[in-house]
């Protein structure tokens, strides 16, 4: 297992050194680029030579990819061309409040979706299975965008219950107060999520329930309950824990819409910030961050794997 | 051909058999229409009327006015071309790339097959939304830019359908008969197996159409999408949000649009997988070589 864990971990390096000289050959490819932002709008001919001197830009592309790679390596990935902040504290900013995000997220998918997948799976089309079914079509259809805006509009606008805008506040700080700005965030994501998860545990359950182990257990006298809570249950899981982990490394960036809907600080949003303002050192640091955790989450979810299924093995 | 057609009507008989799928078919036709023909309707999306502004529904503006006054029924229409025609061109260009990948993948898959699925698993590793907006910083903000960004987006899809089918059928007697006879590479990925996957091919495509709408809608609402003033659904939503306490029904019925615009997508997509899945299962059991 250990030597299986480095060698993924291995794996991510070719992986990250490839999408962070895209990215930077990207960046680098763009008229104008880091100096047009350094100089500023009105800047003269003069300043802008003066700028790519001094900043190094008219040194070959690769020799500046690996003066930079060099300090990355360090864990250096410079300043933002705005703030003058070093990007690695701005992300580490953020990265906390993106994952309680997330976490409360995918905590309101499986209170929703999991009840649900099995409601439906137990009797296949059946009118409650459609009425489900339905309900996971709306939750996947309905833009997080324009959910987020109909629960401001009930919740902070008519009922003035909850915050229309949320801020980070750490849960084990002030559990309320961090409840209250995280509530509909995490519904508004968590409602998608719960579709997702719907869907794909009801396809599962309902397959795994055609099984000859299920017939088994049945012709053994098995409980109703315990066969669909037990031996279903846990077969189905399997395909389950992917859809979640990957759901989890899709919110690290891919919750910007949501972040963006109650302008929740996390690190979806410094990243549009970072491109709209052209912020490139921000840029290319926020996107191998979130290449990273997006690795780790997919590295986590197979060991998970070993550990549901002991047939799965990892040498 | 002429069999592709009556496939074709065939698929639109039974689609239309049911409720749910008539129903998206026939709204997604009235935004079609309207689309279409916005300028013989007496609607103008970019009249400014300040004295005019934030008004709520009414006789004369049905979905209200904006905070300049414009009346945002004339914009929903007018968002509609820029929401469709962002679909259309994106579904069109991550079928013309995505499809050749999945073909020539399926077919060799040798080395060939290997290369090309990295460079998918690389598109997949990134969120849509931040591939996107990568993109777009690059390109910088404009339809076209929009319309490349999600059309990329959508290639893996494509080219994950078509070498999965392909390397199903690759191996099957009617593939090796047009082999045996002298067919090429060419000729066998285009003529023979081509016509043989079409059907989850259209299905991808209505599929895509829904994600490329909500993909756009969402750019623009992050404000990085089409440029005002060009009207979209996803950049009224940004607006409206601002208004929420002053006008609520601004940000809600354009909202609204393209909720169910993406929901009949969707509908009619699943409902397709469904009958194609159900042919299949009848067919399995009898042969599947020859073309159906």
């Amino acid at each position: 297992m250990t030597a299986y864990v480095l060698r993924r971990l291995a794996q991510m390096l070719p992986v990250l050194l490839i999408a962070s000289f895209a990215i930077f050959a990207m960046i680098h490819a763009v008229p104008g680029g880091p100096v047009a932002v350094i100089a500023g709008e009105n800047a003269t001919a003069e300043e802008i030579a003066e700028v790519t001197r001094r900043f190094g830009f008219d040194r070959p592309m690769l020799v500046q990819y690996a003066d930079w790679l060099g300090r990355a390596l360090t864990g250096d990935f410079g300043l933002s061309l705005h703030s003058r902040q070093s990007v690695l504290q701005l992300i580490g900013e953020r990265l906390p409040a993106t994952l309680q995000l997330a976490l409360a997220a995918i905590l309101v998918a499986l209170v929703i979706g999991i009840p649900v997948a099995v409601a439906s799976a137990v009797r296949p089309n059946s009118w409650l299975d459609r009425l489900l079914s339905g309900w996971s079509a709306l939750a996947l259809g309905v833009p997080t965008f324009w959910l987020g805006i109909l629960l401001i509009l009930l919740f902070a606008v008519e009922l003035r219950w909850l915050p229309s805008a949320s801020r980070y506040v750490p849960l084990w700080q002030s559990p309320l107060e961090a409840l209250r700005s995280l509530a509909l965030p995490a519904l508004t994501l968590g409602v998608y999520v719960s579709g997702v998860l719907g869907r794909f545990l009801r396809a599962s359950l309902i397959s795994e329930a055609r099984a000859d182990y299920v017939r088994t257990a049945r012709a053994k006298g098995v409980p109703e309950q315990r066969v669909v809570g037990l031996h279903i249950m846990r077969n189905a899981l399997l395909p389950f824990v992917t859809i979640v982990g990957l759901m989890m490394a899709h919110f690290i960036g891919g919750a910007v819409v949501t972040e963006a809907v109650f302008t929740y600080p996390g690190l979806g949003r410094l990243l549009i910030q970072a491109i709209t303002t052209r912020d490139y050192p921000l840029i290319q640091g926020c996107i191998l961050v979130i290449l990273i955790a997006y690795m780790l989450i997919n590295l986590a979810v197979d060991m998970l794997y070993a550990w549901i299924d002991p047939r799965i093995e990892y040498r | 051909m002429k069999e592709a057609l009556a496939a074709l009507t065939s698929l639109l008989r039974r689609l239309l058999a049911r409720r749910g799928p008539a129903l998206s078919l026939a709204f997604l036709a009235l935004v079609a229409l309207a689309a279409i023909f916005a300028g013989l309707l007496p609607l103008d999306p970019l009249a400014q009327s300040i004295a005019d502004s934030l008004k709520p529904p009414s006789a004369e503006a049905w979905f209200g006015t904006d905070e300049l006054g414009r009346d945002i029924l004339s914009r929903v229409v007018y968002g509609a071309r820029t929401s469709l025609v962002t679909a259309f061109g994106a579904v069109l260009i991550a079928a013309l790339v995505g499809i050749p990948v999945g073909l020539v993948a399926g077919f060799y898959g040798d080395w060939r097959d290997s290369l090309l699925m990295r460079c998918i698993d690389v598109l997949l590793a990134l969120p849509n939304i931040l591939f996107a907006m990568a993109l777009i910083a690059v390109l910088g903000r404009s339809q076209g830019a929009a319309l490349i960004a999600v059309g990329i987006a959508g290639i893996p899809g494509f080219a994950r359908i078509a070498r999965a089918q392909v390397m199903a059928l690759r191996q099957l007697d009617f593939v090796m008969a047009v082999r045996s006879f002298g067919g090429g590479p060419g000729y066998i990925m285009l003529r023979t197996l081509l016509p043989n996957i079409l059907s989850p091919l259209v299905v991808q495509a209505i599929v895509l159409a829904s994600i490329a709408i909500l993909l756009e809608a969402a750019l623009a609402f992050l404000g990085v999408g089409v440029p005002p003033p060009t009207p979209s659904w996803g950049e009224m939503l940004r607006t409206g949000k601002s208004y929420l306490y002053e006008a609520p029904t601004y940000a809600v019925l354009p909202g609204l649009v393209l909720t169910l615009t993406i929901l009949s997508f969707d509908t009619i997509g699943r409902a397709l997988t469904a009958i194609l899945d159900r042919d299949e299962t009848n067919a399995s059991g009898a042969t599947i070589g020859g073309r159906r």
